[in-house]
């Protein structure tokens, strides 16, 4: 019975660590703010200082703070540090 | 001779790869950097033209659903694949922005200028970037273009589906003579289509074609014959069967429909492929002939649930209690239906093809959508029920008016000439409707299984029982988890097939199934059922694992390890606890939730909680602190205020005592801790045990004192050391009190160690002749009573004399108390 429910458990892990979004991590002690594009419209999306936020599930375009852009697959984490983004 | 071939084959082979790598390097390096924008914006350049020629495609297509789909899909393919090619500037960028880093900033005014050739690289470098912004910015824009236009698209479809279901065609007499022209000259067309592939094909293609009708033959046959040796009989209406259970005719049901339908499919599907991969068809007879299966695969399916369901031919296998008249009746009705709709369906594809006039397909699909309504509501007003007197009852009345108004619907919809309503209508009738049959039969089955033992007498549930050697009660539980997966399943299938038959496409299910999976916002709290159930999952193995470590710890490692049994039992709680809350935390943070919210939080109430959850928090501080220092552990016999008994449990919150009346009295552990608890059995069982004796005051008292040492050092289960001893206690008011003590080694026999002296004593006493006063008879030398002169009073005294003795009598009953315990309790 256990041995079921083990399985059945590390299927549904493996579910949903299938479905995952970019994340935004912002380390800087002052809000920052990425512009993504995504579904057709351009959002600002605003991080408060320290915040992590999860956006982009479907492959976006990001203008970063300093004005670099990037396009997301949708897997990656963006660490903001000093105004400027890194992709991981 | 061998070896050394072998050898230098493997040189070669070494050198040969060796100088492959190399070249790939030697290329990977030689890569202008400018290569890459320069590749991306040729391919961004021919992604911009893919998405304006669809954009055209889809003005062109603004009337056909089918097409605009079809658009759609590639408008998500050129999405993701500019996605890609803008992705590709990530490793360049990265490069660049690490060496931008190595460079530093411009020194600023009045520092010492740096080198020239730094000054140039940053430069060169900023430019690049530049660049590659300014392509990725074109990226972008093409990006919101093409959701643009995928929004666009769902815009003219909603449009296109409203069209369908309220244009109105105008209906009249000189329709009728058009259609019957139009008919007739398009039977000719469609003779002549026809019979020219036939010619084609036996002239040319004849042998791919016999060839590809054969390979599906063969397919249905795998499914068909696997099937039937897999699961045997199970899926066969056995007709000598007097009584089949609820479970095996939904089973016969359910396989019978699905085996069968699903070999029909795979044979239909594997003929249309390969006659397609041989080049059989040809363009128009390609879609008729698809349409043509799909009409008989839909056909076929609806024919054989109706019979799974009816079963016209026997009345036992019926899943419905229906008359046996009623339904042969309902099953040419259902078939009846299913037919004329995929007739309609495949006439009006058989028209797109040939370019009928639209008066045609307005008059045929007028009579078919009639005929439809018109068996829709046959089925409605059939009795298929018995009542108790014997006459036929309709259907419950909602399906009844369901059916009713559908069937009406459609009639009324046809006459007045909103064909495309109507036809839609008689479609999902069918369809729709027979899927709905099916997940409703599946649903009954995991209802059945459910039932009690209903699992364990499935032929998968006894094939499971002698597989693992299961017990019963696990095979009940293993059919629950069963219908909840059925459920699951019926679900998981059924709803987005519906869905789909109402024009929803998978995209769009799969995009709102992740809409759900990843979770939507409520306030600042990301709520996200994925995380959730991961959540759960996660502290569901960390529970298991817990338990699991538990019992290895205690079962193999200190079990062999001779650790006492308090400590034993201590360390297993507090692993268990350590281990549940370790899982908690994980399964907390698996579930995305953030644990410095919940700190907040917590901060905020700990002053609250402080106070109101006082008590359990001191009684959990004191569980610790029971486990830690182990005044007493399980099994000892403790004395706690006004409760004495045995340690059955400690828990963190509470510790379970019984008594030796066999009551469990739940103490809290503050109480443990803040007062005094004695303990009987602390570090061993030894305890002393007095024994108090009158003897009265004209006996050899020295002779009472030997015998009653001599008693106490005979007994087998009384210490000789610490030595027995008689305390001569006291000179009380009506005998000499002696007091015997002696030790045991386990204090809870005690009882009979104390039954066994006493009857000793009397025994020896009454042999020595040494009198055991009682205060109660206690040597009342009342004179002797003359003769009464007074009958009554007489009476009345000896009354009142047996009265007290039947008192006592009673009193003494009363104070036995009843106990079933083989070995007796220590008090």
């Amino acid at each position: 019975m256990n041995r079921f429910l083990v399985a059945t458990g590390a299927l549904f892990l493996a579910m949903s660590g299938a479905a995952h979004a970019a994340s935004a991590v912002n380390l800087d002690s002052e809000p920052r703010t990425l512009i993504v594009t995504e579904g057709g419209s351009k959002t600002e999306l605003a991080l408060a200082a320290g915040e992590t936020v999860e956006f982009c599930s479907n492959g976006c375009f990001v203008t970063m703070p300093n004005g670099d852009r990037e396009a997301l697959t949708g897997a990656e984490t963006v660490e903001i540090s000093g105004g400027v983004a890194r992709i991981k | 001779m061998f070896f050394s071939a072998v050898r230098r084959i493997g040189v070669t082979l070494f050198f040969l790869v060796a100088a492959l790598l190399a070249q790939a390097t030697a290329q990977d390096l030689g890569k202008a950097p400018a290569g890459v924008i320069a590749d991306q914006q040729e391919v961004i350049a021919s992604l911009a033209s893919k998405v304006d020629a669809l954009q055209k495609k889809v003005e062109e297509n603004s009337e056909d659903d089918a097409g605009l789909v079809d658009i759609r899909l590639q408008l998500e393919e050129l999405s993701r694949s500019l996605l890609q090619s803008a992705v590709a500037f990530r490793p360049r960028l990265n490069e660049i922005n690490a060496r931008l880093e190595q460079l530093g900033k411009p020194p600023a005014e009045g520092k010492p200028p740096e080198a020239a050739v730094v000054t140039s690289e940053r430069e060169n470098l900023t430019a690049e970037k530049a660049e590659i912004n300014a392509v990725l910015g074109v990226a972008e824009n093409l990006s919101i273009r093409i959701d643009k236009l995928t929004g666009q698209i769902t815009e003219i479809r909603r449009h296109l589906f409203q069209n369908l279901l309220t244009k109105r065609y105008e209906i009249n007499f000189a329709l009728a003579f058009e259609v019957m022209q139009a008919f007739k000259a398009e039977m000719t067309d469609l003779y002549s289509t026809v019979s020219s592939w036939i010619r084609f094909v036996v002239s040319f293609k004849l042998k791919s074609m016999l060839a590809a009708t054969f390979c599906a033959l063969a397919a249905a046959a795998v499914i068909i014959i696997g099937g039937r040796r897999m699961f045997g009989r199970l899926f066969e209406a056995d007709s000598r069967v007097e009584e089949p259970s609820y479970l095996s005719r939904l089973s016969v049901a359910f396989w019978s429909t699905l085996m069968q339908t699903s070999a029909l499919v795979v044979f239909l599907g594997v003929t249309y492929f390969l006659f397609d991969y041989f080049a059989v068809l040809r363009g128009d007879i390609g879609s008729m002939l698809s349409s043509l299966f799909y009409v008989i695969a839909i056909v076929f399916f609806v024919s054989r649930l109706g019979m799974a369901v009816l079963s016209p031919k026997l009345p036992n296998w019926r899943l419905i209690p229906v008359e046996s008249g009623a339904a042969r009746w309902l099953m040419l009705l259902i078939i009846a239906t299913a037919f004329f709709t995929g007739l309609d369906y495949f006439l009006s594809s058989v028209y797109q093809v040939l370019g009928s006039p639209v008066a045609l397909t307005v008059g045929e699909a007028l009579a078919s959508t009639v005929i439809i309504g018109v068996l829709v509501v046959l089925i409605g007003l059939v009795k298929p029920f018995v009542d108790e007197d014997g006459r036929p009852k309709p259907w419950p009345r909602l399906i009844r008016y369901v059916l009713l108004t559908l069937g009406g619907v459609t009639i009324v919809a046809a006459l007045l000439g909103y064909i495309g309503l109507a036809r839609f209508v008689s479609q999902q009738i069918v369809v729709t409707g027979a899927i709905l049959a099916t997940m409703y039969i599946g649903f009954l089955s995991s209802q059945a299984i459910n039932e009690e033992d209903a699992f364990i007498k499935t032929t998968v549930g006894r094939r499971i029982k002698r597989m693992f050697a299961l017990d019963d009660t696990t095979l009940d539980q293993l059919g629950l988890v069963t219908s909840i997966v059925i459920n699951l399943l019926v679900l998981v299938v059924g709803v987005p097939l519906i869905l789909f038959q109402w024009g929803f496409q998978p995209g769009d299910m799969i995009t709102w199934l992740y809409r759900i999976g990843t979770g939507f916002q409520i306030g600042s709290f990301n709520f996200s059922p994925a995380g959730i159930l991961s959540g759960i999952v996660v502290f569901a193995l960390g529970y298991f694992l817990t338990r699991w470590f538990q019992g290895w710890l205690d079962g193999s490692v200190m079990a062999r390890g001779k650790v006492d049994a308090g400590v034993r039992n201590s360390i297993r709680v507090a692993v268990g606890y350590a281990g549940v809350a370790l899982a908690g935390l994980i399964a907390i943070s698996a579930a995305g939730i953030d644990l410095s919210n919940l700190a907040l939080v917590a901060g905020a109430l700990s002053l609250g909680i402080g106070f109101g959850l006082q008590n359990v928090v001191s009684n959990f501080v004191s569980g610790l602190i029971l486990l830690a220092e182990r005044p007493f552990k399980v099994g000892d016999w403790i004395v706690a205020g006004a409760v004495s008994g045995t340690v059955k449990k400690i828990s963190v919150r509470a510790t379970e005592i019984e008594t030796f009346q066999r009551q469990s009295v739940i103490l809290p552990n503050s109480e443990l801790i803040n007062s005094a608890v004695g303990n009987w059995t602390h570090r061993n069982k030894l305890g002393r045990v007095d024994i108090k004796v009158g003897v009265a005051y004209d006996s050899d008292v020295k002779r009472a004192y030997e015998i009653m040492l001599d008693i106490a050092r005979s007994h087998p289960m009384v210490l000789k050391n610490p030595e027995p001893f008689v305390l001569f206690a006291n000179f009380g008011p009506a005998a000499l009190e002696f007091e015997i003590r002696f030790f045991l080694a386990d204090l809870l026999g005690s009882n009979t160690v104390q039954n066994d002296i006493r009857f000793a004593v009397i025994d020896a006493f009454a042999r020595a002749h040494i009198d055991i006063p009682s205060t109660a008879r206690a040597h009342d030398t009342k004179p002797a009573e003359k003769w009464p002169a007074d009958d009554e009073q007489v009476e009345a005294q000896v009354a009142e004399v047996e009265e007290a003795r039947s008192k006592r009598a009673a009193e003494a009953t009363a104070g036995r108390k009843p106990g079933k315990s083989k070995k007796p309790d220590p008090e």
